[in-house]
Parts: C-alpha cells; structure tokens; sequence
C-alpha cells in the first residue's frame, strides 16, 4: 500500500515520470517481442535461413529477458499509478490472462522447438505463429486497455 | 491550419476517430509494426557494429530482412497516416509531432546517403577484415534516428 502509495505519487506528480515509464514499457515491448518474433520469423523460414532458430534464440534470448524486465517492471509503475482504474477495466484482465499464456508458452514450447536439432517443419511453423499471436495480442490487450474502459 | 481543418472534417475519418474499434485496431497494428519492425532494425544495425548475429554474414542478416523492414514500414505508415489526420487540428501546432516528421524526413535522408555505400554494398563489408567504419555510422545513426522516432512518437500525447 505503501509503495503503491509511493509509485501512484512519483507518476502523477512528475510532469515526465508517467511519460518515461510509458516509453520504457513501449520500447521494452518492442524490443523483446521484436526479439522473439526474429526466432518465429526463421522458424517460418521468412528470414535469416542462413542459421538455424536454436542459434537465433540463443543470440536473441538476453534480449529478450533483458527487455521483459523492464517491460514488466514499468508495467508494474504504471498499474500502480492508476489501480482503481485498471481493476474495473474490462479488457485488463484479458490481457494479464494472456500475457502470462505467452511467457509461459515462450519459455516451455518455443524455446523446446526452436531448439530442437531437426523439428518437423509443420510443427515448427506452427509454434511459431502461435508465439506471433500470442505476443500481438498481448500488445492489442495493450491498447484495448487504454481505449474500452 | 485551413489543411489540419479540412483533413479533420473528412467523413471516413470523423467516423474513424469517434469509432470504439477501429481507432484502436489501427494503432494496435501501428504498435505491432514497431515491435516487429523494430526488432529487425535493431538487429540489423547491431550486425552492423559487430555486436551480435556474427555467425551470420552482413549480408544475410541486411538482405533477408529488408523485405520485411519495408511491408512493416509500409503498414506502418499507411496506419499512422489517418491516425494523425483524424486529429489533425491537434497535430499540427504539436512540436513533438514535427520532430517526428522531421526525424522520419531524416530517416529518408539516411537511406539516401548509405543505402549506396552501406546497405547495397554489404558483401564488400563481409569481404572487409574488419567493419568499415562507414557501416559503423550508418549503424548508430539509425539507431539514433528511430530511437528518436519512437520516443517523439509517445510524446505527441504529452502536448496540450
């Protein structure tokens, strides 16, 4: 309550704490679904053919864990700033829901069949646009969030 | 300002603004381009100064993504153009909006400069001992630049 109480201050007081925190969330998206998406985008044999998605992964993986942090953490910043709002939001809830889906499935059946020496190709492909849709959802939940209260 | 007036009366973007979908469907998928979009930059550019991807060549890395970079700079655009017209009155005395058209202008101007001597040459910059320092520039120049993108993108609401 009391952090809550501290966060909520910072961000509504300072005239550029709530807009930095919204940048470091937007960027920090950006730059790990971008880094996942690399990953997806070799498993469905659109780019980058000339290695193999285990190797992807492990050069955008720090990336990734990296970039997630902050996102979570202004993520956090910015829920707190505003709770009242955000627990009577229709779409919130949603988007938590798959938010935590798309961490769970990056790090479990991604992350197994990207590295994977030789993964059915189909299979492959599959995860991949799994793991595409799950992260544009999560940003759409994103935006919903802001506009259907 | 008669422009931003006009622009903000045409029926289908009255109609786009006041939407409860399709205003935010169109800057979900304006947000979706930055982040796969983004990535790609990034990766790029990072290849570019050496830091990453070095299993792979420049020239991999620089022609399997730039069909993609342009279908996402393309929709990116295409989206954010009613997004800024449907407000135009508001957009047009907003200096963090100017910034960001004239970073976009630079962006253009960037291209200009390096696709030649950078982006279309790559496989001279495989052939290279090391990264010619050219690339380098190229590289932390875009960095700059769509950094600076982003950034005055977001701080266009801030502005009243």
């Amino acid at each position: 309550m009391i952090l809550q109480n501290a966060i909520a201050d910072v961000l509504n007081n300072t005239e550029w704490a709530f807009a930095l925190a919204e940048c470091v969330h937007i960027g920090g998206f950006a730059i790990g679904i971008g880094s996942i998406a690399l990953v997806d985008f070799r498993m469905l044999n659109l780019g980058l053919r000339h290695e193999t998605a285990g190797r992807i992964l492990r050069y955008t993986e720090p990336w990734t864990l990296f970039a997630l942090v902050f996102v979570i953490f202004s993520g956090f910043a910015l829920y707190m700033s505003q709770v009242d709002i955000y627990l009577v939001n229709l779409i919130f809830p949603y988007k938590m829901y798959v938010l935590v889906a798309a961490l769970i499935y990056n790090f479990t059946v991604h992350r197994k069949v990207a590295t994977m020496e030789n993964p059915p190709p189909l299979m492959s492909k599959l995860v991949a646009i799994v793991s595409l849709l799950l992260w544009v959802s999560v940003v759409f939940g994103g935006i919903f969030t802001g506009f259907l209260v | 300002m008669a422009i931003a007036h006009y622009l903000q009366n045409i029926d289908w973007l009255v109609e786009f603004s006041e939407s409860v979908l399709a205003y935010p469907i169109v800057l979900s998928i304006h947000l979706t381009c930055i982040a796969l979009f983004g990535g790609m930059i990034l990766v790029t550019d990072l290849r570019l100064l050496g830091l990453t991807f070095k299993s792979l060549t420049i020239t991999d890395v620089v022609t399997s993504l730039r069909p993609w970079k342009r279908v996402g700079g393309t929709v990116m655009i295409a989206m954010g153009l009613p997004l800024a017209a449907c407000d135009a009155e508001k957009y047009a005395p907003n200096p963090f909006f100017w910034t960001k058209m004239i970073t976009l202008g630079l962006i253009g101007v960037h291209a200009l400069i390096f696709r030649p001597i950078v982006y279309s040459k790559t496989e001279e910059l495989d052939r290279s001992p090391v990264i010619p320092t050219k690339a380098k520039v190229a590289a932390i120049l875009s960095l700059g630049l769509w950094t600076t993108m982003f950034v005055m993108g977001r701080l266009i609401a801030y502005w009243d």
